[in-house]
């Protein structure tokens, strides 16, 4: 036994067929693997994460999908973005006397033509797209990994020149001996490949590459739509010949043609092990695995300091700001999101919007992985879809704006919002933009019917008077006392931030019983104070308390930090007279 | 061995359509034979239940069918082609007809039949159509539960259509004739695409060699209607953060034109994989789409009086039933997450009930619906509860008084974009007919409807005079409205009149009309103060203190309810008149009536105790409805009117004593602290002072004793 009989990377389907074949000479019966693994993801597991192998698979990019040959391993970084129900396929059958299988692949090496015994497996088909509003950095600078790769893959096509005629191929040597020569067969991959990646290149949007991949016997509760997700498996070309197509869907209503569009525009990519990817699977490395109190305190300071000084040096709208950055919906209670709190930044003018308003999105664009800008005009409004919709005519899905993944943040700039009137399209999206903003929801158009999606999205919302189109949690009065250039960030800093934001919004929270007892009368003390308040207000109140303790890297509310929660109000409310 | 399972497969299915009885004894299928013999239907609907029925099932014989459908339909159909009796009247013979007795003819004539070719195939002469149809037993499957596992076999599904194409021929037997011969040449048509013939397989062309041409005969083929339809995933179906999945479906022959979009539907039909054809087979034989054989058509209706019981909801609704406390509890499981609000929960409870429609021998209606008006301060979950309502409706339509379509509340004429007709579309309160309306935002109508809710609320139709169309629509619906205060919140200023935005006219039509207001009260703050805190600490809203009913359940105990019609026993006529009366003098005597107590008092007052006998399952009003009827709708006047109740009756000392009283009685106590008490009353917004004078003026009558140094008090039993 010296090494593998099979390469993960280059032929990662030959270990699939030698598993096969290993667990059906264990006497397995090929019937029962419906829905189940044989063996192959476990090995595919061990190699991936036990051994360090998923950096070295090169993860497919554009510019990647150029040398990326068919049949290779590789890994996308996608969202979902549509389901397209499942597909049945003939998952094994008997060849002769052998059993073989299908699974991973498109088409049967093999014929099957005169196969009885066949059994039909069923897969799900994901169409997946790139994050939406993904930021440069938090790409993985594919140039490091894929020339690393390409060099190594080339080194093997090297050597598998030398060794061809010799055919002691070490990757052909586990297949069956019937199958055609392996010179032969290597040589109609290759140019499969050049012929393919060809076709791939010339998608929709030659920067986003979208991705349809076909996922095997995991449970459905697992992959969510809109969820980020990294799927490592084999990448195919579909080589399905579509002659036949005009006369087989010529009563103009299929499915088909999407289906069969998809097929040729975009990469497969045949799912062996996929996982749910948070922010900080997007740092580029974490700094340290165990947070340090004193070191987050540090990172706090520094990051308050430089949000500040964007900010012109407002403080105050400064300690919102990071609150509002670590927010999320960490829970749902009946029809409440709690966790978010959207910030509302008013007393905005055209000029200082120029100034700060371009700071702030640049800042968070460099802070946060996925972010948006919205531009509110009434043009705006009235023309661009705002929901997913579905589309029958293609079965698809469109996408619409806010079909964001968890996590993503948007600056509404309702600064340049001028009077005039909406039309339906406009009273729906505003609709939609308060919805999201209220209960964290986008309305998914299905022309029958809507179907709410929960999201969960940071709004910043940039505005001259309080905005009444988006009621946000919190709204401070904006002041500006110095137009003072900020300060040039290091690279390290801005790492640190990073991690900071990506991490501390994750560690756990609980609150005591004497601090709840605390909390409790100092609510009904308010209420008591002040009948206008709401529950909503006290709802915020302690989102704002959670946020401050896990600022400061602490998982429970302190006295100090409710404190703190009622002097940043007080402070607030004193602003909004 | 396969042919002969079949062989007497064929056997057991003749007996079963020539022997199954049903409930009446006849023979249920060999009547429908006869009908399809005299060419008065074409369909044959096969009954799973009936097979299931059958009194010498052979439980064997059933799986097959449902397991391996399309080949039994087959097997069905030759049994029937054998069982088929002669006409027993007369009809015009067709084409049809005449071609077949043309060909029977021939048939006769020659007798080289063995090719198989030549020979008729059974399909041709068939006039009718074989389906057949899942039981309806059990819950429908959705289209995701659907595996591959269930290729093959007879399923039921429920769904909503997307998509139709138009109808057109599919052919099912091609037929040709031969250019050297003569001989008519079938060619039975399986799938969409088929190979036609080109060269004739007679005997007589073969051992000639002469190759023999072929023509296809349109008019002598036999072609099926076909059509083809997209249905997809109910939303309620569908797990969370999941798109719905779709399915083809085809419909063959008579169940064609049965569909459209946006009906929601339940098919049987058999769940089959589409061989791929040509080409693709040879690459692509790995991946196969997969369509639905429809087999039979059901649309879903959600009205309350088609509503079917499924499961134990019998047994559950009758140990309901039996439940003394019913009302209390399905009042609280109506939106459970809304904390308090006991009456205002009964009084929806009591509009989902609603009360029987009557119709007058002279043919005047009265409604039984109830309609409810909720006005209240911002944030007091109106919305909610009108959301809530409308998710256990069956049939519900939640809409704001400035709906966003054009249609608005009622009806419009409209153009027709594609065709330039005009066309009546009717609004919410129309597609809410025989359900719930929840308007929300009802102050802020638009002026238009409000004239035509008028007509809604009182006559239950919309009439329309537009655009050459003069008509009216049913609008038999409940209208459930919610609406702010004149000026946004409620003026405590000012007499309720002022604040409730609304013309008399209008409120009048409301049986019950509730305001909500936020009232400033320790106990409640606390309790929000509490909620919130709980939520943000724990991720869940605390514990209800009981379990509320399931919607489902809900749903089918009103429904049940429904479809009681209680009326009125002669001896409480009387005590209901009286009760009227004193409303009506009460009204008289004060000098500022807040209220309007008509005839439609009266009627509000039948309608409500209807509603609670149903509750009851019961077929006569009782006295205890009849007073709960009251209540109510004295608590929905309290609701508008108590403060002036508390600041014009009771005195500050009374009320303060009579809080104590109440408090000790509750907690069943003679000694009551200070500090409780003083807690109860501030809760009430009275001040310690007040409570001083109180403890002495009592403590003077000796009703209590109050310790000398802790103020304690001590109740003297009488």
């Amino acid at each position: 036994m010296v090494g593998l009989p099979y390469d993960f990377l280059v032929n990662p389907l030959g270990a699939v067929r030698s598993t096969f074949e290993k667990a059906l000479a264990t006497g397995s019966d090929p019937a029962s693997f419906d829905g189940k693994d044989w063996g192959a993801l476990d090995l595919f597991r061990q190699f991936l994460f036990d051994q360090g192998g998923l950096s070295r698979v090169p993860v497919l990019t554009p510019t990647t999908i150029r040398w990326i040959k068919p049949n290779m391993l590789v890994r996308f970084r996608g969202m979902i973005q549509d389901m397209l129900g499942n597909e049945f396929y003939v998952g094994a059958y008997k060849d002769g006397s052998v059993w073989r299988t299908n699974k991973f692949i498109d088409v049967s090496q093999f014929s099957m033509n005169d196969s009885a015994d066949m059994l039909i497996w069923e897969r799900r088909l994901l169409y997946c797209v790139p994050v939406p509003g993904q930021n440069a950095w938090t790409e993985i600078s594919s140039e490091a990994v894929g020339n690393d790769c390409m060099d190594w893959a080339s080194q093997q096509r090297e050597k598998r020149r030398r060794t061809d005629n010799e055919s002691a191929d070490c990757v052909d040597m586990t297949r069956d001996d019937q199958h055609p020569s392996p010179a032969s067969e290597f040589g109609a991959a290759v140019t499969e490949g050049t012929s393919s990646s060809m076709s791939m290149v010339c998608g929709p949007d030659a920067n986003s590459l979208p991705c349809l991949v076909k996922i095997y016997d995991s449970p459905e509760s697992d992959l969510k739509l809109n969820d980020v997700f990294e799927f490592v498996g084999v990448l195919t070309s579909d080589q399905e010949p579509h002659v036949d197509k005009d006369f087989e869907f010529s009563n103009g209503f299929c499915e088909g043609p999407s289906l069969q569009f998809l097929h040729n525009k975009v990469p497969l990519l045949h799912c062996f092990v996929y996982r749910k990817l948070a922010a900080q699977d997007f740092l580029k490395n974490n700094p340290m695995a165990e947070p340090k109190p004193q070191l987050i305190r540090e990172i706090r300071e520094a990051l308050l300091r430089h949000l500040t000084a964007i900010l012109g040096n407002d403080e105050i709208a400064a300690h919102f700001l990071l609150l509002h950055l670590l927010s999320r919906v960490h829970t749902r209670v009946d029809a409440v999101a709690v966790g978010k709190l959207s910030l509302n930044l008013t007393s905005f003018k055209k000029e200082t919007t120029s100034i700060y308003g371009n700071r702030l999105s640049v800042a968070v664009k460099d802070l946060l992985p996925f972010t948006h800008c919205i531009p509110l005009t009434v043009d705006y409004l009235n023309s661009t879809s705002l929901a997913p919709k579905k589309d029958y005519d293609t079965n698809r899905l469109t996408t619409g704006v806010l079909q964001l993944a968890e996590g993503s943040h948007v600056i509404v700039d309702e600064t340049k919002l001028e009077a005039g009137i909406l039309n339906s399209v406009g009273v729906e999206n505003t609709r939609l933009l308060k919805n999201l903003m209220q209960l964290q929801k986008v309305e998914y158009d299905f022309k029958y019917y809507k179907m709410e999606m929960a999201a969960d999205v940071q709004l910043l919302i940039l505005s001259e008077g309080k905005s009444n189109i988006l009621p946000a949690d919190v709204v401070v009065p904006f002041r500006p006392s110095s137009v003072a250039s900020s300060e040039a960030i290091t690279a390290e800093a801005l790492e640190a931030w990073r991690w900071y934001l990506a991490t501390v919004r994750l560690l756990p929270y609980t609150i005591k019983s004497e601090i709840q007892k605390v909390v409790e009368n100092d609510l009904v003390a308010a209420m008591q104070a002040d009948r206008s308040l709401s529950p909503d207000d006290f709802s915020r109140w302690l989102t704002m308390g959670r946020l401050i303790s896990l600022s400061f890297g602490e998982t429970c509310l302190s006295l100090e930090h409710w404190e703190m929660v009622k002097e940043l109000e007080k402070l607030r409310r004193e602003r909004l007279k | 061995m396969k042919d002969l399972d079949f062989a007497a497969d064929k056997v057991l299915a003749k007996e079963f359509l020539s022997n199954f009885a049903d409930a009446n004894g006849e023979a249920k299928y060999m009547k429908i034979l006869q009908e399809v013999a005299n060419h008065k239907t074409r369909a044959i609907q096969i009954y799973l239940e009936d097979l299931i029925n059958y009194k010498d099932l052979d439980e064997e014989f059933l799986r097959r069918v449902t397991e391996n459908t399309r080949r039994y339909i087959g097997i069905f159909a030759d049994a029937i082609d054998e069982l088929m009796p002669e006409p027993t009247e007369a009809f015009t013979d067709d084409d049809h007809d005449i071609l077949m007795t043309q060909r029977s003819d021939e048939g006769v004539e020659s007798a080289d039949g063995s090719d198989p070719l030549q020979k008729m195939p059974p399909e041709i002469k068939r006039y009718f159509e074989v389906y057949i149809r899942a039981s309806s037993k059990g819950r429908p499957f959705t289209i995701r539960e659907v595996k591959a596992s269930y290729i093959g076999q007879l399923v039921r599904i429920s769904g909503i259509v997307t998509r139709c194409s138009d109808v057109k021929p599919l052919m099912q037997v091609a037929v040709y004739t031969c250019e050297d011969c003569g001989f008519e040449i079938y060619q039975e048509v399986t799938a969409r695409v088929f190979m036609p013939l080109f060269e004739c397989p007679s005997k007589r062309c073969d051992t000639n060699r002469s190759k023999g041409n072929l023509i296809l005969q349109l008019r002598a083929s036999k072609f099926l209607k076909f059509q083809e339809a997209k249905i997809q995933e109910l939303a309620e179906h569908v797990p969370k953060g999941h798109i719905p999945r779709t399915m083809t479906v085809h419909f063959r022959g008579e169940l064609t034109r049965k569909v459209a979009p946006g009906d929601v539907v339940e098919l049987s039909g058999i769940f089959l994989p589409i061989p791929y054809t040509g080409f693709r087979a040879m690459r692509a034989g790995l991946v196969a789409d997969t369509y639905l054989e429809a087999m039979s058509v059901t649309h879903f209706k959600k009205k309350y009086e088609e509503y079917e019981l499924r499961g134990d909801e019998e047994e559950q609704i009758a140990r309901l039933a039996e439940d003394g406390d019913i009302y209390n509890k399905l009042a609280r499981s109506l939106a459970p997450e809304i904390f308090g609000h006991d009456d205002i929960k009964k009084a929806l409870l009591l509009l989902l009930v609603g009360a029987p429609h009557r119709k007058l021998k002279d043919g005047m209606k009265i409604r039984g619906d109830l309609h409810i008006c909720l006005m209240g301060d911002p944030g007091v979950a109106k919305s909610q509860l009108l959301k809530h309502i409308i998710n256990v409706a069956p049939r519900g339509v939640y809409t704001t008084g400035r709906g966003s379509s054009g249609v608005g509340l009622t009806a419009a004429v409209q153009k027709d974009p594609v065709t330039n007709e005009m066309v009546l579309e009717g609004g919410a309160l129309v597609l809410a007919d025989m359900g719930i309306c929840a308007i929300d935002e009802f102050d802020k109508m638009d002026e238009s409807d409000r004239t035509a809710i008028h007509e809604v609320m009182e006559q239950q139709t919309v009439s329309i005079a537009k655009a050459g169309i003069t008509t009216s629509l049913n609008a038999r619906t409940a209208v459930l409205a919610a609406a702010n205060p004149a000026w946004g919140r409620y003026d405590l200023r000012r007499t309720p009149a002022e604040n409730i935005n609304l013309p008399p006219a209008l409120l009048s039509r409301f049986d019950l009309l509730w305001l909500i207001l936020d009232r400033a009260d320790m106990d409640s703050d606390l309790e929000m103060a509490r909620h919130v805190v709980y939520v943000h600490q724990n991720k869940e809203s605390p514990a209800l203190g009981f379990t509320p009913l399931e919607p489902s359940l809900l749903r089918a105990y009103i429904s049940a309810a429904r479809r009681l019609s209680p009326s009125v026993p002669r001896e409480l006529e009387e005590y209901i008149a009286s009760a009227y009366s004193s409303i009506r003098q009460e009204e008289a005597k004060s000098n500022t009536p807040h209220s309007y107590t008509t005839i439609r008092t009266l009627l509000s007052i039948l309608r409500v105790s209807a509603a609670l006998a149903r509750l009851r399952f019961s077929d006569f009003v009782a006295q205890s409805d009849v007073d709960e009827a009251l209540r109510l709708m004295q608590m929905s006047k309290f609701s508008l009117y108590s403060d002036e109740r508390q600041k014009s009756g009771l005195d500050a000392i009374s009320d303060i004593y009579s809080i104590l009283r109440d408090e000790a009685a509750r907690s069943n106590r003679m000694d009551v602290s200070y500090a409780h008490a003083l807690n109860w009353i501030s809760r009430k917004g009275y001040s310690e002072a007040q409570l001083k004078e109180c403890l002495e003026e009592y403590a003077a009558l000796n009703v209590w004793q109050i310790h000398p140094h802790t103020f304690d008090i001590r109740f003297i039993d009488a």
